[in-house]
Formats: C-alpha cells, structure tokens, sequence
C-alpha cells in the first residue's frame, strides 16, 4: 500500500493565495547576519502578516525562506476573500513603508507580492496543488521576464519592489466588485509548467495607473 | 543613437509554440533542450530573414514574428515545419509545432531588448494559438481573407470563439500536412 493511501485525503477549499517575497533577504543576512539583522526581517514581517491578515480571513501562514505563502479564505465568498486578500497586502505594504521610516536602512523590509485564487489542498499549516505553483510563478516575473511576454510593458516600467502582481482570475474579481485599486496589464506569459499564455496585472491604487500611463 | 519612433501599422502575426517542449526536457534535461530550442531559434531566425519578416521574436519555447506582407507567412511557416524532418536535432525531439496567423492593426516599436509588436492584434495571434493542434495553422478571418487563394482553399471550415477581451474571432484551421 502506498504510504499516501493510508492518510485521509485533504480537505479541497477555494482559497486566496498570497506569495510574499522579501527582496534580497539572503543578500541583507549575508552581509549583515541572520543573527543580527535577517531574523528579525522575518520576525518582523511574520508579525504585520499576522496584524494585517487577522481579521481579513487569513488562514495559512507558512515560511517559504524568503517570505511567506498566505491563504485567505471567506466560507460565504471565494471572491470577498480576494478583496480581503488585496487589502491585507496593501495594508502591510503601507506598514512597511512605516516602519522603514523608523529603522536603519538594513533592516528595512521590502516586498515583492503574487496574489492567485484557486482551489487548493488543505494540509497542516500548508497548501499544496497546481494554484500554489501558479501563485509562486506569479511572484517570479520580474524585468527580466517582460521581453518573453506579448504585449509587455517596457521592462524599466516594471518595479523593483514594494508591488502587487495578480493573476487573471484575482484581476477580474477586483474589476468586478471594487473600484478600489486600478488593474495594470504587465503582459501575456508563459509561466513554467502552465500552458497557454496569461494576462498577468499589476495592482495598484486607484489613481494610480493613471499616473503610470502618463508617465510612458 | 536615437530610437525610431513608433509606427501603427498592420502586419501579419505568426505565433509558433513547440509542441512536446515540456516532455523534452522532462526527458532529456534542461540542458539538451536549451541546446535544441536555440538550434530551432537559429534557424527560424534565418528563415525569418530569408522571409522578409519585420521582427521576430523568441519567447521561451515559442516565437512571435510580423510580416508586412501576408504572402510571405505561408512559404515561412512551412519552411518552419519542414524543419522537423529534416534536421536531425529535432527529429523524435518535437513533437510538432503550433501556429496561429492574425492580421491586424500594431505599434511597431524599438525597445531595449530589440523590435517589439504591440495591440489587441498579439493578444488575438496568442488567443488563436491556444486552439491549436500539431501541424496545423489557426488563422483568423481578418488574415485569411488576405491569403492566396491556393491555401483559402484548404482550409477547414469556419469556426467562431470568444475571447476575453477581444470577443468573437472567426478563425479557420489549414493542415501542413500535404503543403
């Protein structure tokens, strides 16, 4: 028998994944030290996930090393979970500015965010499924990828951090329901492991796509 | 130097997938299938070029690439096919390939990466090539109308599908084989 036939198999629940990347964190604790410096980054984030997440329907938080896959989940709405979801981010993006306003520059905290929605395996204090890949490569795009995108915008138009990316699925639920963030194209991409190609947004707060445009 | 100022123009947009990329490098490594996809770039670069084409564009294990002038798309995509047969570094390595081919309005511009095509007309070209079945071309009806005669008709019936936002596209489907 195999081993997986002996455990019951997981609860499938439609949830908000959220990948948080903290950029260049192996960089800071290499050159200022985990002891000193990168575990409390880590410590620090883990605290404002939990502050921003707690009463928005956060349900798994799970260390990935450089930061952390959160899901979000609303037992009466899958999509009312996104929004919370994005407003979370959002909300810890602002704390952050904060609080790197209040430490030294090395313990400043900066993030890179992937938001995705989809059905997922529950599993003790972590998720497993094809959604969770898609939120990881989500969170991947970086500058570098644009030139193997359709329709791209203009690499050094991408930020380097602080920014929420989300996949077609999240962009039509916000598009829907809120007029509380503006949707940016990034492009059509081909993410590893996927096939066809993808719409992937920026998110951005209202007003501000507007600005972006301007700018090009 | 100074970049060339963007033009909108309408040009021809061949987009071509490989077919069976995943399964080689499942199969044979990373490695060995960098090596067979910038082999096939090379020579689909050079056709490119032999074929007039504006740019064209390698994306992973696809490519993008405009023509201004649809009669030079076919003798490309089949010389691209051709390619599969007759070099063994492909042979029993692709599986095939996927092509889609949409006519339409773009802004063609220079980038820091190279040429790039920009419009709703990429995404319908994108679109089309997820209909797709190996050895065949998807074309919509906005390049279809525009092709030889001789390749009008081969081609399949009409067919319709919805896009997000793009809506209907009318598309046919032409068999490589035989061509």
């Amino acid at each position: 028998m195999a081993a997986s036939e002996a455990e019951p198999m997981p609860e499938i629940a439609t949830e908000v994944i959220v990948v948080i990347d903290l950029v260049e964190s192996t960089l800071t604790s290499n050159l200022f030290g985990w002891y000193a410096v990168g575990r409390h980054s880590l410590r620090d984030l883990r605290s404002l996930v939990g502050e921003v997440g707690k009463s928005r329907g956060l349900r798994c938080v799970r260390s990935t090393g450089d930061g952390y896959l959160l899901t979000f989940h609303d037992p009466q709405s899958a999509e009312m979970a996104a929004i919370r979801a994005v407003e979370a981010v959002f909300d810890l993006l602002h704390r952050i500015l904060v609080r790197n306003q209040q430490v030294s520059e090395e313990r400043a905290l900066n993030l890179r965010c992937a938001v995705h929605l989809g059905e997922v395996d529950v599993v003790a204090d972590d998720r497993e499924g094809p959604h969770i890949s898609m939120a990881f490569r989500l969170e991947e795009i970086s500058r570098a990828s644009l030139p193997a995108a359709l329709n791209p915008i203009p690499p050094e138009q991408f930020p380097l951090q602080n920014y929420v990316l989300c996949s077609e699925e999240v962009a039509g639920i916000l598009s829907r329901r809120t007029k509380q963030w503006d949707l940016s194209s990034i492009g059509l991409l081909k993410l590893k492991g996927f096939p066809g190609w993808r719409e992937v947004f920026r998110v951005l707060p209202e007003g501000q796509a507007a600005q972006v445009a301007m700018a090009e | 130097m100074q970049a060339e100022a963007p033009i909108r123009k309408p040009l021809a947009l061949v987009i071509c997938d490989i077919a069976g990329s995943t399964r080689l490098i499942a199969r044979e490594g990373d490695l060995v299938a960098t090596s067979v996809f910038r082999e096939f770039f090379e020579y689909a670069g050079r056709l490119g070029r032999k074929h007039h084409s504006l740019m064209i564009k390698f994306m992973g294990d696809s490519f993008l690439a405009a023509f201004e002038n649809i009669d030079d798309v076919m003798p490309f995509i089949i010389s691209i096919e051709r390619l599969l047969s007759q070099n063994s570094i492909f042979v029993g390595r692709l599986l095939g390939f996927y092509f889609s081919l949409h006519y339409g309005n773009v802004l063609y511009i220079e980038t820091s990466y190279g040429s790039e095509v920009l419009g709703d007309a990429v995404n319908v070209a994108a679109y089309l090539n997820e209909l797709k079945a190996p050895n065949e071309v998807v074309i919509s009806r906005d390049a279809f109308e525009r092709l030889h005669s001789d390749y009008r008709a081969r081609a399949g019936a009409s067919e319709s599908r919805s896009f997000k936002g793009v809506g209907d596209v009318e598309f046919r489907r032409l068999d490589l084989l035989g061509l």
